[in-house]
């Protein structure tokens, strides 16, 4: 495959030289990047099957194209190996869908991350770790996926703090914000194939997320008292952040988990009850310091969730401890989350007989 | 030993079309405000209304409002941008 890179091309002196020359154009999160050499983009996109100006989509509000060797670049930057990149070009095709409103995610005040979930074979894979500490720095691959989707929204869309990206805030998933979900250790299904992925194929969804809530009830087995605690949840993120109904995912680790799969529930039964529990009335805004805000539409129900549909139900977490986490929309039903196959691997499969 | 590394930015440019000839003078002209809607923009435009039309004879100021304060300006909106010989927008907060 031809893999002529037509980017422009720079020398440097050694490894160091590399660093200052990154940091100094702004090209980098912050953190040290891995030299994007020829040999190491060209991998990705041999891997991907990929030629390098194959375009990956156009974001729609710029209109800036994105094409495969643009994120490879970045991919090698953040450190992805050539495994890790079509799920790298899969999200990217994901944000790129009008439904998530990638520019409102990337440049608003709300600070937002995108919040990727890889369901299917292709976990094993890349070795990604869904257990202990799923939400910090779990494992080289989730890191370094997530940190080239920020990387290349940096460099290819500028949105650089204070530039496109004029969070106030921001918060931590903005360098990595990147899960499996433990598809092994559950009776559940996986979030991809809830959302219409068939069984086995490996896909990735992406959310305007921010960041994680963690919740702790260890002192019931009932399903209904575990979820109480997540609606709980939401509905102070809606007191205190954002009253707007959205996509919300929760992460449930293996203790909860358990107990609520013992008592036979499903994630719809989970997200159905969550959608009658996680609502606020607006009127509740005046114990909070919102009251300006409540006008005389005080009796007004909001939901979290526009349905039960909305909630991204996620098995992960290490094996012990009664915790789980609530993850809210960057601003309610502004983006939605959006979740894709990764079809190299389909293509790349030698026919069967 | 010497590295040969590639420029990770977005060296193209977008589509977007070449800016508006600039009106020489505002007077008697009619003007668009497109607001993000959020709170904080009200006393901004307000001003604005107050100081393009005493200050520099404006004739007319068109107020519209998006829809979504994060996203492009609603069609409907675009198209009627097309009436106004100026537009202000803008990020607001």
């Amino acid at each position: 495959m031809t893999t002529a890179l037509t980017s422009k091309v720079y020398d440097v002196d050694d490894f160091a030289a590399a660093q200052e020359f990154y940091h100094s154009n702004g090209w980098t999160d912050g953190l040290p990047v891995v030299p994007p050499t020829e040999e190491a983009v060209a991998a990705c996109l041999e891997w991907a099957l990929m030629p390098p100006d194959m375009l990956i989509g156009i974001e729609p509000v710029r209109e800036q194209p994105i094409t495969a060797e643009k994120l490879a670049i970045n991919a090698v930057m953040a450190g992805c190996l050539p495994m890790h990149f079509p799920i790298v070009t899969t999200a990217w095709q994901a944000m790129m869908k009008e439904e998530f409103l990638m520019h409102g995610v990337t440049s608003s005040t709300g600070g937002a991350a995108v919040l990727v979930i890889i369901n299917g074979p292709i976990r094993r894979e890349i070795g990604a770790n869904s257990t202990f500490n799923t939400l910090g720095n779990s494992d080289r691959s989730t890191a370094v996926i997530g940190r080239a989707l920020r990387l290349a929204l940096i460099n290819l869309l500028d949105a650089r703090p204070g530039g496109i990206d004029r969070s106030t805030l921001g918060h931590p998933g903005k360098f990595s914000y990147c899960i499996a979900e433990d598809e092994e250790d559950t009776t559940w299904q996986p979030l991809s194939v809830v959302r219409g992925i068939p069984e086995g194929v490996s896909a990735v969804t992406v959310m305007g997320a921010m960041a994680p809530r963690q919740i702790m009830n260890e002192w019931t087995k009932d399903p209904r008292e575990i979820l109480e605690t997540f609606a709980a949840e939401m509905r102070a993120n809606q007191r205190h952040y954002s009253i707007y109904g959205g996509n919300y995912a929760i992460i449930i680790p293996k203790q909860l988990r358990d107990h609520i799969q013992d008592a036979g529930w499903s994630k719809r039964d989970i997200a159905e009850f969550i959608y009658e529990r996680a609502r606020i009335r607006r009127a509740e805004w005046t114990d909070v310091g919102k009251g300006a805000v409540v006008r005389d539409r005080g009796e007004t129900v909001h939901t979290a969730l526009a349905s039960p549909d909305d909630l991204l139900v996620v098995a992960a977490g290490g094996p012990a401890g009664g915790f789980g986490a609530v993850i809210a929309p960057w601003f309610g039903s502004k983006t939605k989350a959006v979740t894709a196959a990764i079809g190299a691997c389909v293509d790349c499969e030698p026919p069967k007989g | 030993m010497i590295l040969r590394v590639f420029d990770p930015t977005n060296e193209r440019t977008s589509a977007g079309g070449k800016p508006a000839p600039r009106p020489v003078s505002l007077k008697g002209k009619t003007i668009g405000f497109i607001s993000n809607g959020k709170e904080g923009t009200a006393g901004y435009f307000g001003h604005l209304d107050r100081m393009l039309r005493e200050e520099f004879g404006v004739a007319d100021i068109v107020f519209r409002r998006k829809s979504n304060y994060s996203a492009p300006a609603d069609a409907h909106i675009v198209d009627e941008i097309k009436n106004w010989q100026a537009v202000v927008t803008g990020v607001g907060d």
